[in-house]
């Protein structure tokens, strides 16, 4: 998420460091960092810490912790959750709905935003709408509840009141949402709901309704602070294929407690850049949550880390990230209450990590482990490294094809693009094609004969097993695939169970040359040279007048007769960045049959 | 006759099996075709993880629960179910190279199958500094002798408590120079979370384990300055013969 640094350092009386310090700093104790454009710092919050970081007050808490910098006296909290016969909630399945505040404000003036709304907002990449629903936004941003106005008119009142209940969508029920994109609703998504009329006001923590939308003539507003159960949201949102900003975090889960500071907050703010009076706030709340305390023990955690810390360091720690400890009991023994928000820990592994990332991971040392006995080598593996060490030896080359294939007996029911589903069931095919594409590159390889092997798993007869293929170029007078693969078969029959060495030899020392990807052309040249002139010689003058486009040249046939040899030569053109015409191959023979004329060469 | 060419992952794979093996990691192997509790239950994934959406992971057609695996971590599962079946306690020290399943597009950095290596130590006193004592040794010696820096950074995986990400730096003038002095992001690593111990039924009081993964194809790419990861699976012997 964006996080700017000023909008965080209204958090903090002291000055904040640098931005860049500040990415170092939740880089190595908190979050990866994906980019720092100016003074905002895009933070990459892991999926454990949804429930308390996505907002500049988590963020600011993380800070305080690590650098470590106090943060100012809370600043939220003064109103008054004072009720009202105005409002009233029912709420239908309290497990995915555990807390709705409402609060009924009237006599506002929708209007645009205060330049310091605005600037804030857009300085993490928002648009300003209005001054509702960029209070809605900003409080979301900055401590982290999702929130959102009703345009209260809309809803039908029954003797001044009005209800809004949270219940699943009726089979057959369409929305038009903010967006004004007409959704057809399915039983398992959570709806708010005008309780007197029936009317659909929005899809719960996802998206608000046009209708009951906030307008410039909006004077009266009910605010919605409320918590959703996360995984319901989440099949929700994506059957809609919305993803809000609202929806990311309820999706990663928030404490119930939040609503009630996010509502404060937001009451303030809408009072503050867009008047009016608040009449009450209704506080449905079926589901509250106890305070978390979790244990762990000194010993633990050095052991664990492979540190050796004091009671001290780890105490500070904890204090520094407001987990207060419990009095009495050992001094050895940490049992701290973890603020409501971090529903993250839970355990005494989680305390571990806590006290690792915020004294830093570079204090543990690097140490091996301790000897250990011989390690017995795997049966599989030291047998295919047999079988591959054979087949090297063989001249085979290794080749690892795609698992999937056209069709075969088993498919994956979602590929990306539906191209190949199957899994394969032999190794045969994708080798064959392998072969063919090898073939057709064999000058350019510089190989008599193609002929690789592919260790792989396939699917057959229900079953998934490893096999062992090969294929062969077929050439005239050279040995044959069959004949190979008999020779293979004998090889194998003969290893015994028992084989457990493994053939090891040193990593390549070499840097891969990337090769181009346009065709090459092909040119022969045999000639007469007098007994005694070697090919290599020969070569270095063919090289010499090629150019640039020569990418192999080797000798392909040799034979001396009457005081004469004749060699014949195969010599590869390829360029890196077009594909080479008839012509560039024939300039460049023409200056090599020049050049070797002048050496008294006589071309056959 | 001159000799064919083993594919550089298969190099790579025996050469980090030489390695482990030196520090009495044993190679452990199991199915590319896996169940989800192997694959994500039995690892402390949820549910309702976003990782097992529909998009991220391949899915059996008509098969109940089977899915392509999506890391070699259902394989510490498989090992740990099997020893305890077994009677056998820890200390347990494997290393499992082979190959994972994502469903995604390809390009140059990304492929729907590649290659990982895990490996899973777990004993009475293993450490994190054990971990990173580990990372270093395998990393020196794979980049022949190279003075080697190892560090982390805070991260999060279900299966592994505290978690992090792994970065190597090499130092040194025989370093390639493209390589040279600069933070390498390697892979995931961690403590075995101890419900993952907890579910192959090994004793998490009394047992602690780390565990790290990474992309073998990102390693070969680095180790030779191969530019394309397709490159791996395309069977071309202009790749494969310049190793």
């Amino acid at each position: 998420m964006k996080i700017s640094r000023d909008w965080l350092q209204t958090f903090f009386e002291q000055e904040l460091p640098p931005v860049q310090e500040l990415a170092d700093a939740l880089t190595f104790h908190a979050f990866e960092i994906e980019s720092v454009e100016g003074e905002v710092l895009d933070v990459k919050v892991t999926a454990n810490r949804g429930h308390d970081c996505l907002s500049h007050l988590g963020i600011a808490k993380e800070l305080s912790a690590i650098l470590p910098i106090p943060l100012k006296p809370s600043v939220v909290g003064k109103v008054d959750f004072t009720g009202t016969d105005s409002l009233q909630i029912v709420i239908d399945d309290p497990t995915l709905c555990r807390r709705y505040i409402g609060a009924h404000i009237r006599g506002v003036k929708v209007g645009p935003s205060p330049a310091w709304l605005r600037e804030r907002l857009e300085s993490i990449g928002q648009k300003s709408i209005n001054n509702v629903v960029d209070a809605a936004n900003f409080v979301m941003f900055n401590i982290g509840q999702p929130l959102h106005a009703f345009d209260r008119n809309t809803l039908e009142a029954r003797d001044e009141k009005v209800e809004i209940r949270v219940r699943n969508a009726q089979v057959g029920e369409k929305i038009v949402t903010l967006d004004d994109k007409e959704q057809s609703l399915t039983e398992n998504m959570l709806m708010i709901v005008d309780g007197h009329s029936g009317a659909l006001l929005g899809v719960a923590g996802v998206k608000g309704g046009k209708e009951s939308g906030v307008s410039d003539t909006t004077t009266d507003l009910i605010l919605e602070s409320a918590n959703f159960d996360g995984p319901s949201l989440r099949k929700t949102s994506r059957a809609l294929k919305f993803r809000t900003d609202a929806t990311q975090r309820f999706e990663q889960v928030i404490s119930p407690e939040l609503a009630a500071h996010g509502m404060r907050a937001f009451i303030e703010l809408v009072l503050e850049v867009a008047g009016g009076e608040l009449v009450g706030v209704v506080d449905e709340y079926p589901g509250a949550a106890d305070m978390q305390t979790v244990s762990v023990s000194l010993a633990h955690i050095n052991r664990a880390l492979g540190l050796a810390l004091s009671a001290e360091e780890v105490s500070t720690v904890f204090s520094r990230l407001g987990f207060t400890r419990q009095d009495g009991g050992e001094p050895s023994i940490f049992a701290v209450q973890v603020p409501r928000e971090r529903l993250d820990v839970a355990i005494p592994e989680d305390l571990v990590e806590e006290v690792g990332r915020v004294i830093g991971y570079e204090k543990v040392p690097a140490i091996e482990l301790p000897v250990a006995s011989a390690v017995v080598s795997n049966e599989n593996v030291a047998r295919y490294a047999t079988i591959r060490e054979y087949l090297v030896s063989q001249g085979f080359s290794e080749v690892f094809t795609s698992v999937f294939a056209e069709a075969s007996e088993r498919a994956v029911s979602n590929k990306i693009g539906g191209d190949k589903p199957f899994l394969r069931s032999t190794l045969a095919a994708g080798l064959q094609d392998a072969l063919e594409r090898n073939v057709r590159n064999k000058d350019l390889l510089g190989i008599a004969q193609v002929k690789i092997f592919e260790i792989g798993t396939v699917w057959r007869g229900g079953e998934e097993k490893v096999e062992v293929a090969i294929a062969v170029e077929k050439i005239k007078k050279q040995k044959t695939q069959d004949e190979y693969q008999k020779e293979l078969d004998e090889f194998v029959s003969r290893l015994s169970s028992t084989t457990r060495s493994i053939p090891s030899s040193p990593l390549p020392d070499v840097r891969y040359e990337p090769f181009s990807k346009y065709p090459f052309i092909s040119r022969d040249i045999a000639l007469w040279v007098s007994e005694g002139t070697s090919a290599d010689e020969v070569l270095e003058v063919i090289r010499a007048h090629a150019g640039e486009l020569l990418v192999r040249s080797a000798t392909f046939d040799e034979f001396t007769k009457e005081g004469r040899t004749s060699y014949a030569f195969r010599l590869v053109f390829q360029s890196f960045d077009r594909t080479l015409l008839d012509e560039d191959a024939n300039t460049r023979m023409e200056s090599i049959y020049a050049a070797v004329k002048e050496k008294g060469w006589e071309v056959r | 006759m001159e000799r064919g060419h083993v594919h550089p992952i298969s190099q790579l794979v025996a050469e980090a099996t030489r390695i482990f093996a030196g520090m009495g990691f044993a190679v452990a192997e199991g199915p590319l075709l896996e169940d989800e509790w192997h694959n994500f239950d039995a690892l402390n994934v949820p549910k309702d993880h976003p990782a097992r959406d529909m998009q991220d992971t391949f899915f059996i057609k008509d098969e109940h629960e089977k899915v392509l695996r999506t890391h070699t971590s259902s394989v510490q599962i498989r090992f740990m179910e099997e020893q305890i079946k077994n009677g056998v306690q820890p200390p347990y020290r494997i290393i499992v190279p082979g190959k994972v399943f994502r469903n995604e597009a390809t390009d140059m950095t990304h492929e729907a199958e590649f290659f990982q290596i895990e490996a899973l130590a777990v004993g009475e006193d293993i450490s994190m500094a054990h971990l990173k004592g580990t990372l270093a040794r395998f990393f020196k010696e794979l980049f022949g002798g190279a003075a080697v820096e190892i560090r982390f950074r805070p991260s999060f995986f279900p299966f592994t408590e505290p978690s992090v990400e792994v970065d190597m730096r090499l130092v040194g003038e025989h370093v390639p120079e493209k390589l040279r002095d600069k933070w390498i992001e390697m892979g995931g690593a961690g403590m075995v979370h101890p419900t993952v111990l907890k579910n192959c039924g090994v004793d998490a009081e009394k047992y602690r384990g780390f565990a790290f993964g990474f992309g073998l194809d990102r390693l070969a790419m680095l180790k030779w300055s191969i530019d394309d990861v397709r490159l791996m699976h395309s069977a071309d012997l202009r790749f494969i013969n310049q190793f």
